[in-house]
């Protein structure tokens, strides 16, 4: 891992385009944030092949549908806090419902950006805190929440092949390249990033690379920490989750979300069902944000406790227990 | 091209019995909103859409959205009719393990959108539209919205949609029936004019007061408006909507929610309840005795029939009947094929041409180019192998089959095989020749009895009441068995054509609902026959039904 940062928005639009080229059943939605989102650039590639709807997001995601039921591959994108926390139906009943023989749900991949409290400024209204919550409770939808910038290239290109709705969220600001260009990516399973023995840190987003640095700064303490990249929430990885429980005793998780419901959640379920091990949940506390500029993010990210200190604190607490 | 006029009365009829059929055995759905667009969903199924049932998913189909998906038993029914599944798993409407589920859902063949959250379909239309331009595709998209759920904030955000992406290879209807959930629209949300301290069962009448197609407009729409009951009306709006360019179109389409049952019609109450068991067979009665009434232009200025026609229009005949008479088969002319042609452009009811002519094997392909949506020959000049020919020209053209008899002719030997292919047979009960005769009594016996006749040889048309057919008789003549009725000098001959068909309505609807006493008595006694009359809470029914009954002999 290099100190190098990138923009994941950056990498979402580009790779529409590459994948735009090679398959002219992409097409690409955007709700007056096409610039934001970096889907503008498709636009002016391929402008029967986009939909800027305006400020309508329902209609954004519905008119998605339409275009996946007529066999279309649709990315409909715009600002995390839109979609699930908007358009819950549309998404339940117009894209995770409609199921024929084998094809569950429609084809339709829903990309944000602007997940969680790194939004920043914009204030509380603009931070979405539920969507793991939201989708991971629609049948047929899967979820995934990409590290850095590479993975964001890297499951775009794979959801864009693989049948049925995917969410999808990216973080606003530019995040730290963790992965190397050379990782595989695969739906389902998560990536170990760094292996240990006396706690697992399970992480996913921006929260990957804390859940490092804590790794790191635990080591100097004399306590070897396994990290997971749980990119891929729904379905979630769970032989791995096991297995992490099994080899190291406990799991942090660590999340830009609620925890009620949220990742945090979605690994208990499977730990407490497979291999029960302590298990301590950092991510919001069931509150909501508030504005912070850009250089003040991390005073709001460490009201809510999401950092690394925290998490190497949380570590410590289970192995005391245990 | 004709109308196909009877096959679509006959399968919307066939689809209206399946929805009582099946909102009777899950004793729950939707059948009020299923009846209102009950004649659009007939017009798309046997003539607009393009579609295969053995192979639903045929990839340059045209794609029907239902977005108003709790009338589900309207679409169901129709799928069955068209063929997608037998009839009978209707009966598993709603039932576990069905795939006809509460909601359209893509387990059931010839679905194209899961409904049931209201506001959604038509944002879903515009994709499926979408990609059909992307594809270079022809096939349509048709939608059907309802006004209920143009309350949705959706719906308006698809309408500017719409709008800004030039979406017209897709054909939208409103189904403007002014009924939602808990009561009127305009009660709840409202779409026109504000109209508090209105009688609300009558404002419809009042078309001026009508905004729904000016907020339409105002989004950018080809907005055309059409009685949604009237086949003609419904048929000739697709087809400019069709014809458009450019913009999306959209049919405002005014229905009577539960249209065909009267106790249903304009009653909230019914939105979403299924009848009781008991009333089916009442219902199917009601629903089977839909009648029609066609004014005879040539009782009117012989010199003028253009303004004859408009007259008839104006009134709203549900047929102009033409009488072409060549002075060899009866001794009088009045015109042939090229008029009819000339008077064709003046509106798009129905043209019934009864052709009073000799060798019409001869002619019947001119009527068909003139327009007629149904003809009528004689059997007194065909035989199996012209009539035979004639049948299959009509057919071909989507242009109804019509017998006619004279007051002394039977039904002959040859007919017989012909006469499930029949959509009308005329009984002449005049001598033919000239219009102002007086009706010739035993024709009452004569119709009652062919009735018989018909039923067994597989009849599914209709039988039409000619010649000297009045207010004071026309009730008897339902009873026999007519369905259609001609009127001379009886209302073409009257000042005030719209006026006298009203009351020719109100005759037969009279005899009808004498009829659906009787039928009641017959299955359930008195009790069944004030449960029958206690269903009639709108307007001024029940008292009407009250009178009947006492003029029946019932208390």
């Amino acid at each position: 891992m290099t100190n190098q940062m990138a923009d994941m928005r950056t990498e979402y639009g580009k790779t529409l385009i590459e994948i735009g080229k090679e398959n002219p059943n992409i097409v690409v939605l955007g709700a007056d944030t096409t610039d934001s989102l970096k889907t503008a650039g498709f636009g002016k590639q391929f402008p029967e092949r986009f939909f800027n709807v305006g400020i309508a997001e329902a209609n954004l995601v519905t008119i998605a549908a339409g275009l996946a039921y007529a066999g279309k591959i649709a990315f409909a994108s715009t600002y995390a806090i839109f979609l699930p926390g908007r358009c819950v139906d549309q998404i339940r009943n117009q894209i995770g419902y409609p199921t024929r023989d084998d094809n569950k749900g429609l084809n339709v991949k829903l990309v944000t950006s602007h997940g969680g409290l790194t939004v920043g400024a914009d204030g509380g209204s603009h931070q979405q805190l539920e969507d793991i919550a939201i989708m991971r409770a629609i049948p047929n939808v899967r979820v995934l929440i990409p590290a850095d910038a590479i993975s964001v290239s890297k499951l775009t290109w794979i959801i864009s092949q693989q049948y049925g709705p995917f969410y999808m969220r990216m973080a606003r600001s530019e995040t730290p390249v963790i992965h190397s260009e050379s990782q595989e990516f695969e739906i389902g399973k998560g990536i170990t990033l760094r292996d240990g023995s006396d706690c697992t840190i399970a992480a996913c987003g921006i929260t990957v690379k804390m859940a490092l640095d804590a790794a790191e700064s635990l080591k100097k303490e004399g306590i070897s920490c396994k990290v997971l990249d749980m990119f891929s929430i729904k379905p979630i990885d769970e032989e791995l989750l096991e297995k992490a429980a099994r080899e190291t005793g406990g799991i942090v998780t660590c999340e830009e979300h609620n925890i009620m419901a949220g990742f945090g959640s979605a690994v208990a379920e499977v730990v407490s069902e497979t291999y029960p091990v302590p298990i301590r949940r950092i991510g919001v506390q069931d509150k909501f944000g508030e504005s912070a500029r850009d250089n003040e993010i991390s005073l709001l990210l460490e009201k809510h406790g999401i950092t690394s200190l925290n998490i190497a604190k949380k570590v410590k607490e289970i192995r005391s227990k245990s | 091209m004709g109308l196909n006029y009877y096959k679509i009365k006959k399968n919307v009829l066939k689809a209206r019995k399946l929805v009582i059929k099946g909102t009777i055995a899950a004793a729950s759905g939707h059948p009020g909103g299923s009846f209102s667009m009950a004649e659009i969903m007939g017009c798309l199924f046997n003539k607009y859409l393009r579609f295969d049932p053995k192979n639903p998913l045929w990839e340059d189909r045209d794609r029907l959205i239902l977005s108003k998906g709790h009338a589900s038993p309207g679409l169901f029914s129709n799928l069955a009719v068209a063929g997608y599944f037998d009839p009978s798993e209707i009966e598993t409407l709603r039932k576990f393990g069905s795939r006809l589920q509460g909601h359209p859902d893509l387990k059931c063949p010839g679905v194209e959108f899961c409904g049931g959250s209201l506001g959604l379909g038509l944002s879903y239309s515009i994709g499926n539209a979408l990609a059909a331009k992307i594809d270079g595709k022809s096939h349509r998209i048709y939608t059907i919205i309802g006004d209920g759920e143009s309350d949705e904030g959706q719906v308006w955000e698809a309408a500017m949609a719409a709008a800004k992406f030039k979406v017209d290879n897709m054909t939208v209807f409103v189904d403007r029936n002014f009924i939602q959930q808990d009561s009127y629209t305009e009660k709840i949300m409202p779409l026109d004019e504000t109209l508090e301290g209105d009688d609300l069962s009558e404002m419809w009448r009042d078309a001026s007061r009508w905004k729904l197609s000016d907020k339409w407009r105002a989004f950018g729409w080809n907005v055309i408006d059409i009685d949604g009951h009237r086949i003609e009306q419904i048929d000739h709006a697709i087809k400019k909507a069709n014809q458009t360019k450019g913009v999306p179109s959209i049919i405002i389409a005014r229905t009577i929610k539960g249209k065909g049952v009267e106790h249903m019609e304009d009653n909230p109450q019914w939105h979403g309840k299924a009848p009781k068991p008991e009333m089916a067979p009442i219902i199917n009665a009601e629903l089977e005795s839909q009648f029609m009434i066609a004014p005879s232009i040539i009782a009117g200025d012989m010199s003028n029939l253009e303004n004859e026609v408009k007259r008839c229009a104006e009134g709203r005949a549900d047929y102009i009947h033409l009488d072409v008479m060549d002075g060899v088969f009866v001794p009088n002319t009045t015109f042939d094929h090229t008029k009819i042609k000339q008077l064709r452009p003046l509106t798009v009811i129905p043209f019934d041409a009864h052709l009073m002519i000799n060798e019409p094997v001869k002619h019947v392909r001119d009527y068909v180019d003139a327009g007629c949506d149904i003809v009528t020959v004689h059997t007194e000049v065909c035989d199996e192998s012209s009539f035979g020919e004639i049948k299959d020209v009509l057919q071909q053209n989507q242009v109804g089959v019509g017998l006619a008899i004279n007051p002394d002719t039977n039904l002959p030997q040859w007919s017989h095989k012909f006469i499930a292919d029949l959509d009308q047979l005329i009984v002449m009960s005049v001598v033919p020749g000239k219009s102002g005769q007086k009706y010739i009594e035993s024709s009452h016996e004569k119709t009652q009895n062919l009735v018989k006749i018909l039923k067994d040889n597989k009849f599914e048309g209709t039988i039409e009441a000619d010649g000297g057919v009045t207010l004071d008789n026309v009730g008897q003549c339902f009873v026999d068995g007519a369905r259609a009725f001609v009127g001379g000098s009886a209302i073409i001959g009257q000042k005030d054509v719209r006026g006298i068909i009203r009351e020719f309505r109100n005759a037969i609807l009279k005899s009808r609902r004498r009829l659906l006493i009787q039928k009641a008595n017959e299955l359930g006694g008195t009790e069944l026959v004030n449960n029958w009359i206690s269903l009639h809470v709108i307007g001024e029914k029940k008292n009407q039904l009250i009178q009947i009954a006492k003029e029946l002999g019932f208390n």
